[in-house]
């Protein structure tokens, strides 16, 4: 699961490898794209993908049954961590958004669990804060500040530019899930406005046509082995 | 660390004084942003393959954002000299030109704002700019004759002339600084280059026709150790800042007592944005009978667009828990917490440092300095709420609860977090406690108006040349802020207006700008001061997509718990949009007007009271152009909306172009 996927180049049949490094959404629409190449689905092909796909399966759920016990210690490390502190809430869900990249539901079930706390309290919270997130986070993180001094530099000007780029509005990712779009206030980097920060690193003083250039940085990333 | 005494602390009174020889590197937020951590890493690695014994520094940011990432050079003999916007190739630069040959490096000085008056000293070296409106291009002209003149008489040695990359004066001709006395000539013509040379560097002879006689309109209270210390080393702010002086000073020196009349000489109103008096505040909530109270720093800084609390968070931590400490003795608190935004890792991160480092030097914990004093102080994260940096939302999320604000009274210095008498101050007024307290009230209130004490930090940035921090005496004009400071507005253009305090606050129009800058002066602008956000608008700035930036700011951001906010917002912000889109008519205006003072008058919290400024204030001053978009219809919006877009995608494009 750690190597990131390479994808098949689209024109032709994917060889055995390039199978084997797919996760599952790719390799049912690899299927889909095969089908109108050939108007079929070559025998061996489609045998081997079912076959790569309940591997794939057995082994996430091996993963999740492990994963149930690792939450619950994990929970139980932070809920002791701040047990001797009054009003901890926050400061779990951030210790958990921290290891999470967001606050997952079973996670937050366990934390209820442990804390003895209605789920629709926790819920409450969360929702309330635009810090915490329910969805997983994409691979890479595209944000535009839109604080004032950002905006009056016209970080509108790139956002619209990342949309149409991207196909998606903030808030959104990218149908693969490589790429989500956000906006945020302010980032306290206002002397180099406008700015944008892609997985953690930010870009000042940009520019609209400057716009392509970062993402295909991203992109270049990406088919990095 | 060993546990402080008081004679550790007394010994450290006296044994003040920096190293001789450094390289500092202003690693906060905006310089990590702009490269520092590269320029560091460069120049450590050019320095030890030079084999040099020089140390590099981490230090906070002196405020200089448009020059990020910024590095200062101390060398044995010369003057200590900032540079700006330095890359890594010019990091090895440094350490080969400037540390090794004692060379200045051309492009990249920004001149010493100690201006001085006098020539004490040989000049050792020149620096010259042209500040003209058609910036530079004289520049190496003068450059150019500066050096002829010195060749002429024989001086190439001993004085270098260097192209600087911001004076500190602007729109004044040819400046010219001679270090390292800090003498500054303006307006500098091809016929006084022989005189300088002749007069000043040969003759030790200030020129009087062409010295800038005007000191530095900043006054630097809070931002006193910012850039001038490691805020990760306890040791720099004990060795080098008089770290903890003024807690020992109130522990252990002073009468009970002490702190509160010093602060209530000093005039020191709370800077988070109501103006509050801070000596009474501390007071009130000291007064309330409790067997348990507690002090809160407001680290929230919800103004989109200003940085001052992360900055000082960031480059100066040990002196706002110093001042949260004294509070904290001021008022009888054993407790105390730093509320600060999550989307600050930077400050959180440091004043976590700073925390434990003061608990591992006995400056926190029981029985402080021998004093009988016990007090220890948390960090909670604030999770992207810009309501709660309203106090009592701010207290439902320290107690982990959503952050809706609750009536007032009960004031929290009356009930407070847990049901306790507690005391809210922002980042930057607990800041200036230390230094009152070391220096005296009388002498902070020698800055200032005569309501409006001391001094105050705004995070000057939109339309301006040069963004940056700036502490200023309470009274100084807008206008120098924006033109003597921060070198007017970018690519010359005529401002239009100047917005202060946020979402809460208001614009002053152009025709305002000699105002003196006050809580009473701002608020009868109908703008207020804010936490010090100051954002610069030039002409092109459409004031009706201005007020609808702020107000939809403040409806995303209403908790939604009272129907004027969560209704009053949408609806104004739905006219706004109507109008701006030109699809607005003459009534419209009449209705945003009175929904505003629905708003102010039957919010709940802050957040909903202020929400209307900036559409109050816009409407104000800028009703035609309201008018312009009802009349004009959807072509004129269009047109307007097309022009922003265009200047916004020129603008930035330049602002890269610069060096
Ligand atoms: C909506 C709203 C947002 C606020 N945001 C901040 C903030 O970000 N930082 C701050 O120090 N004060 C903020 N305040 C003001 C605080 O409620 C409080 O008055 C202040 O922290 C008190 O500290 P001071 O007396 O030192 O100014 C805000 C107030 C309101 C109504
Ligand atoms: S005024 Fe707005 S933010 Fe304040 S309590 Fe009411 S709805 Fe919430
Ligand atoms: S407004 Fe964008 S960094 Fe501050």
């Amino acid at each position: 699961m750690t190597s990131a996927p390479t994808h098949p180049v689209d024109d032709r049949d994917p060889t055995p490898v390039e199978l084997a490094n797919c996760d599952e959404a790719t390799l049912l629409g690899m299927l889909d794209k095969m089908e109108q190449r050939h108007g079929f689905v070559p025998r061996e092909i489609s045998e081997e993908i079912s076959r790569l796909v309940q591997l794939r399966l057995e082994r996430i759920e091996r993963i999740r049954g492990k994963l149930d016990s690792t939450i619950r210690r994990d929970v139980q490390t932070h809920v002791a961590h701040w047990s001797n502190e009054e009003g901890n809430l926050i400061m779990i869900l951030h210790a958990i958004q921290n290891q999470h990249g967001y606050v997952p539901r079973e996670v937050a079930m366990e934390l209820s669990r442990e804390l003895g706390v209605p789920l629709a309290r926790i819920y409450e919270v969360i929702t309330f804060y635009h810090y915490f997130k329910l969805q997983p986070p994409a691979k890479h993180n595209v944000v535009v500040c839109n604080g004032t001094a950002c905006y009056l530099k016209g970080s509108l000007e790139l956002l619209n530019e990342l949309r149409s780029r991207l196909g998606i509005s903030e808030g959104q990712t990218t149908a693969d899930r490589h790429i989500h779009l956000d906006v945020v206030r302010c980032i306290g980097c206002c002397g180099m406005s406008p700015a944008l920060v892609v997985d953690g690193k930010t870009y000042g003083r940009v520019k609209t046509s400057e716009v392509g250039g970062i993402l295909d940085s991203v992109k270049k990333q990406e088919a990095k082995p | 660390m060993k546990t402080l005494t008081k004679a550790d602390l007394e010994s450290l009174a006296r044994q003040q004084g920096e190293g001789k020889e450094w390289i500092r590197v202003q690693l906060d937020t905006g310089g990590i942003a702009a490269g520092a951590e590269t320029v560091f890493a460069e120049l450590s690695r050019v320095r030890d393959e030079m084999k040099l014994a020089l140390p590099i520094l981490r230090v906070g940011s002196v405020g200089y954002s448009f020059a990020d990432p910024v590095v200062e050079v101390k060398c044995a003999g010369m003057p200590r000299i900032l540079y700006g916007r330095i890359t890594p190739e010019l990091a090895g630069r440094i350490v080969r030109e400037h540390v090794v040959n004692k060379r200045l490096l051309d492009e990249y000085v920004i001149a010493t704002r100690r201006r001085s008056l006098k020539l004490d000293g040989p000049v050792t070296q020149i620096l010259v700019r042209d500040t003209g409106a058609d910036l530079g291009n004289k520049t190496e002209f003068f450059q150019f004759s500066l050096l002829e003149e010195i060749k002429r008489r024989g001086l190439t040695e001993r004085v270098q002339v260097v192209r600087a990359y911001d004076m500190g004066v602007y729109d004044e001709g040819v400046a010219v600084q001679l270090l390292p006395s800090g003498v500054t000539y303006v307006n500098v013509l091809a016929q006084d280059v022989a005189r300088i040379v002749a007069e000043s560097v040969v003759g030790g002879r200030v020129l009087d026709d062409l010295l800038w006689k005007e000191s530095d309109r900043q006054v630097r209270v809070v931002l006193r150790n910012c850039g001038e210390i490691d805020p990760d080393s306890l040791d720099d702010y004990l060795r080098n800042a008089q770290g903890y002086q003024a807690l020992k000073r109130v522990l252990c020196d002073e009468k009970p007592g002490f702190a509160i009349a010093e602060l209530k000489t000093s005039g020191l109103r709370g800077r988070g944005g109501a103006g509050f008096p801070t000596w009474m505040k501390w007071q009130l909530t000291g007064a309330q009978k409790a067997d348990q109270r507690y002090v809160i720093c407001n680290g929230d800084e919800g103004d989109p667009g200003a940085f001052m609390d992360r900055s000082v968070l960031e480059s100066d931590p040990h002196s706002v828990l110093e001042g949260m400490i004294i509070a904290a003795h001021a008022m009888g608190c054993s407790r105390g917490y730093f509320y600060i935004r999550a989307e600050y890792p930077k400050a959180v991160e440091r004043v976590e440092r700073a925390i434990a480092q003061a608990r591992a030097a006995g400056l926190l914990g029981d029985n402080i300095l021998g004093s009988g004093f016990s007090f220890d102080a948390k960090i909670r994260l604030g999770a992207g709420a810009f309501v709660c940096g309203e106090e009592t939302a701010l207290i439902a999320s320290i107690e982990g609860r959503r952050g809706s604000p609750s009536p007032r009274p009960p004031y929290p210095s009356v009930r407070g977090l847990w049901q306790k008498p507690t005391a809210i101050n922002n980042v930057e007024t607990l800041a200036n406690v230390p230094a009152i307290v070391l220096r005296g009230g009388a002498w902070y209130a020698q800055n200032g108006t005569e309501k409006s004490k001391g001094t105050k930090v705004f995070a000057v940035t939109g339309k301006v040349k040069n963004a940056q921090l700036v502490e200023v005496p309470m009274g100084t004009t807008l206008r120098q802020i924006v033109y003597d400071i921060c070198g007017g507005v970018l690519d010359d253009k005529d401002i239009k207006a100047v917005q202060t305090g946020g979402p809460s606050g208001g614009v002053i129009p152009d025709k305002h700008l000699d105002t003196p800058v006050s809580y009473e002066t701002l608020q009868q602008l109908g703008s207020i001061m804010g936490s010090g956000g100051m954002l610069v608008m030039d002409k092109n700035d459409s004031m009706v997509e201005v007020a609808k930036f702020y107000l939809r700011f403040c409806v995303d951001e209403s908790c939604g718990k009272c129907a004027p906010c969560r209704i009053g917002g949408y609806q104004m912000l739905q006219i706004l949009d109507r109008i701006s889109r030109g699809r607005g008519s003459a009534d419209d205006i009449t209705a945003l007007r009175r929904i505003c003072t629905a708003m102010q008058k039957a919010s709940l919290c802050g957040l909903g009271q202020t929400a209307p400024n900036p559409v109050l204030s816009t409407l104000r001053y800028f009703e035609e152009e309201y008018k312009a978009f009802i009349e004009g219809g959807p072509s004129y919006a269009r047109k307007i909306s097309r022009a922003q877009a265009g200047e916004a995608s020129k603008e930035t494009a330049k602002a890269v172009a610069t060096p």
